[in-house]
């Protein structure tokens, strides 16, 4: 009796025992995941503070800002998914007006004051390049920058990791698709650019892979704040070029089109990825914007064939509010860059920093956007991301863009 | 390309010369150094983008709304901001017009977002040859409507007798008060006249690049153009402008784009140092 009485509740308590053991190692997992706690590294029990460094109301605002809500979007995709290994993402987003100073005090209030587990954007290359030593020399890494640099990526450094599409790479793609579809033999190039850091390099590149094809390039640079692009056009007037590129924000790019249609130029044109938005297309006629493409390795919306990851991309744009962003490259750049960081922290388990985030990501990694992007592969040696692009241009019968081919068609003009 | 880099200064220069009258009027009328005025540009610029994008007005009746709100809000800032002032020091009036064109812009990037909109009016884009010059038909168009401005204010302040009570009381507040005019009214008017140039400057630079707050920085080239031409002087004012626009491309087509600000600084400079009342300005003499 005694024994029947107490074997069943030997067996209820070794099974009520496995029950709590098992809970108990549950219990512990989560709580020291939730436990685990580095403000100096922006993490808290249930969240952890990540940076970004944006325009949202300066001169490049038009671009910067679809893709913070690019980013934005995606964070609480992940958020209401549950966050990283528990915790929820918190943006801390800056403003910098597109201003060098303020990217400089907003850098050191991210890194040390309202400390953050990392950055993302840096959409002034010129404040890039000034920082790169300090971000160098720092704790922070910078990963899914908007606008990549010399200065950051070489040589690669465990503390940046790009996330846009290579001015290099555009430079390359753009050149070769025009060499080829214009059968060009010794091409003259002009590279209209905005006189900041990324211009300049920008437009080196074009002239060095011009050179490769037995041409020429020259660079006419154009104010931010230019009023009328007269002089620029004039010059190309006279230097009668086969294509023309441009790097710059959308007021400079859409002055300079509509001059060059004004006196009376149709020549084909590219710009760097960041002008291949929507809101250019429509600042033009069809007649203008007609002769502009652009050379992404980011997939816009509208282009749902891309991959599941694209048409999961538009539907949620449409459900956050951000439906009017979602064939905008640049929301784009925004999102990648939030898988990117999201599948970072999460590599790191249950107690991320700043030093396992940085250990983690100097090994190498992949992303796969299932279609938003060209493959993102980082290794230890290059930073650079996302190497291969494609040329797209703008529809204006069906409000659409339109790519050429696939991103691996153009891998050949990468070298 | 000489002419055709002539060309494109004037044009661009009369609209500089437009926003640098407002400025001058307002100064003339108020002696209030205004540093909104290229906000007012901006303001101007967005004005057309609610008529012809989201009101969709026919483009007179556009024209209409965006003189009468401009005009409106320079009578509003006039009673409101400027007109407490009346008798204070300088400073708390500068900073006044800089703290408003901060506000502006605020609430510019409110209602509209930061993005820049694209302006879609019916003036006319294409272009024409005269003796191997390329005519921008918007340039020309800016540049005669700019001057059509100008000369129609210019008949205003001296033929009407609105005008004449305008320079009047410019001259001197006390004769205008002692006179019996009455200078609140007409220095709100100098506001409104001084809020529409610069509105009709933003709707032409709106319409050569975007809707832009950034406007604000090249609206802001009325200040060197009205200095150099004579803060007290309306036709200082016009060359001043046009000299400016003139300098800018000249520069930016020989030099670097980055030189325009160096020659158009630099001759303020040097009248700030030479001939602080400006090429057509006139010296004031006091006597003791």
């Amino acid at each position: 009796m005694h024994i029947r009485t107490v074997m069943p509740v030997t067996r209820n308590s070794r099974k009520f025992l496995k029950h709590l053991a098992a809970a108990c190692v549950m219990g512990s997992v989560a709580l020291s995941a939730q436990a685990f706690d580095s403000p100096s590294d922006g993490v808290r029990s249930d969240s952890i503070d990540w940076g970004v460094l944006m325009d949202l109301s300066g001169t490049a605002a038009g671009q910067q800002v679809p893709w913070v809500r690019g980013i934005q979007a995606y964070m609480r995709k992940v958020n209401e998914a549950g966050g990283v290994n528990g915790r929820k993402i918190n943006l801390l987003i800056e403003d910098d007006r597109y201003d060098a100073s303020r990217v400089r005090i907003n850098f050191e209030k991210l890194a040390n004051q309202t400390p953050v587990l990392g950055m993302s954007g840096f959409g002034s290359t010129s404040a890039q390049v000034a920082l790169m030593p300090t971000i160098r020399r720092g704790k922070v890494p910078v990963v899914g920058t908007f606008a990549i640099t010399r200065a950051g990526v070489e040589p690669a450094t465990p503390m940046y990791y790009n996330g846009y599409c290579g001015f290099k790479q555009m430079a390359q793609v753009g050149t070769g698709f025009f060499v080829e579809r214009l059968k060009l033999k010794a091409p003259k190039v002009v590279t209209v650019h905005m006189d900041v850091a990324g211009g300049k390099e920008y437009a080196d590149y074009v002239a060095t892979e011009v050179a490769k094809y037995g041409g020429t390039s020259t660079a006419l640079p154009i104010a931010v704040g230019a009023a009328d692009a007269t002089s620029q056009v004039q010059a190309i007037i006279a230097m009668k070029p086969d294509f023309v590129t441009v790097y710059g924000v959308p007021t400079p790019t859409i002055l300079l089109m509509r001059t060059m249609h004004q006196y009376g130029l149709t020549i084909p044109t590219f710009s760097i990825t960041q002008l291949g938005t929507p809101n250019i297309y429509s600042a033009l006629t069809p007649e203008i914007g007609g002769n502009l493409y652009s050379m992404s390795c980011l997939t816009p919306g509208d282009i749902t064939d891309a991959g599941p990851g694209v048409k999961e991309m538009a539907t949620l744009a449409d459900k956050y509010g951000y439906g009017e962003y979602k064939s905008n490259v640049n929301y784009v750049g925004g999102w990648v860059v939030g898988q990117m960081v999201t599948e970072s922290i999460a590599r790191i388990g249950a107690e991320p920093t700043r030093a396992k985030l940085v250990e983690s990501m100097d090994k190498g990694f992949e992303v796969d956007t299932k279609g938003v992007s060209s493959p993102i592969k980082f290794t230890r040696d290059d930073h650079r991301g996302m190497l291969s692009l494609r040329p797209y241009s703008y529809d204006y019968a069906t409000k659409s863009y339109k790519a050429y081919g696939q991103y691996s068609d153009f891998e050949k003009y990468i070298k | 390309m000489l002419a055709q880099i002539l060309f494109s200064g004037i044009a661009i220069g009369s609209i500089y010369g437009l926003v640098a009258l407002g400025f001058a009027v307002i100064f003339k009328a108020t002696e209030v150094f205004n540093f909104a005025q290229g906000m007012l540009v901006v303001v101007g610029a967005y004005l057309a983008v609610t008529a012809t994008t989201q009101l969709n007005l026919p483009f007179p009746l556009a024209i209409a709304f965006i003189i009468g709100v401009s005009a409106v809000l320079g009578v509003v800032i006039q009673v409101l901001l400027i007109r407490p002032l009346a008798g204070r020091p300088l400073l708390p009036v500068i900073m006044i017009t800089i703290a408003l064109a901060i506000v502006l812009r605020a609430v510019i990037e409110i209602i509209y977002g930061p993005q820049a909109r694209a302006l879609t009016t019916p003036l006319p884009t294409g272009s024409f040859l005269i003796a191997g010059v390329r005519i921008s038909q918007l340039h020309l168009t800016a540049a005669l409507v700019s001057w059509v401005c100008m000369a129609g204010f210019g008949a205003f302040f001296r033929y009407t007798s609105a005008g004449l009570l305008m320079r009047a009381t410019a001259d001197s507040h006390e004769a205008a008060l002692v006179s019996g005019i009455n200078v609140h009214r007409i220095n709100a008017a100098a506001w409104a006249i001084g809020s529409v140039l610069a509105a009709v400057g933003g709707l032409f630079l709106g319409q050569l690049q975007m809707a832009t707050v950034e406007l604000e920085s090249i609206g802001m080239l009325a200040l060197p153009a009205v200095v150099i031409g004579g803060l007290q002087s309306i036709p200082g004012a016009i060359i001043g402008g046009l000299l400016v626009g003139i300098i800018e491309q000249l520069g930016s087509a020989y030099i670097s784009p980055k030189a325009r600000d160096i020659l158009i600084y630099a001759p303020l400079l040097m009248v700030l140092l030479v001939r602080p009342w400006g090429l057509f300005g006139q010296r004031e003499l006091g006597r003791v």
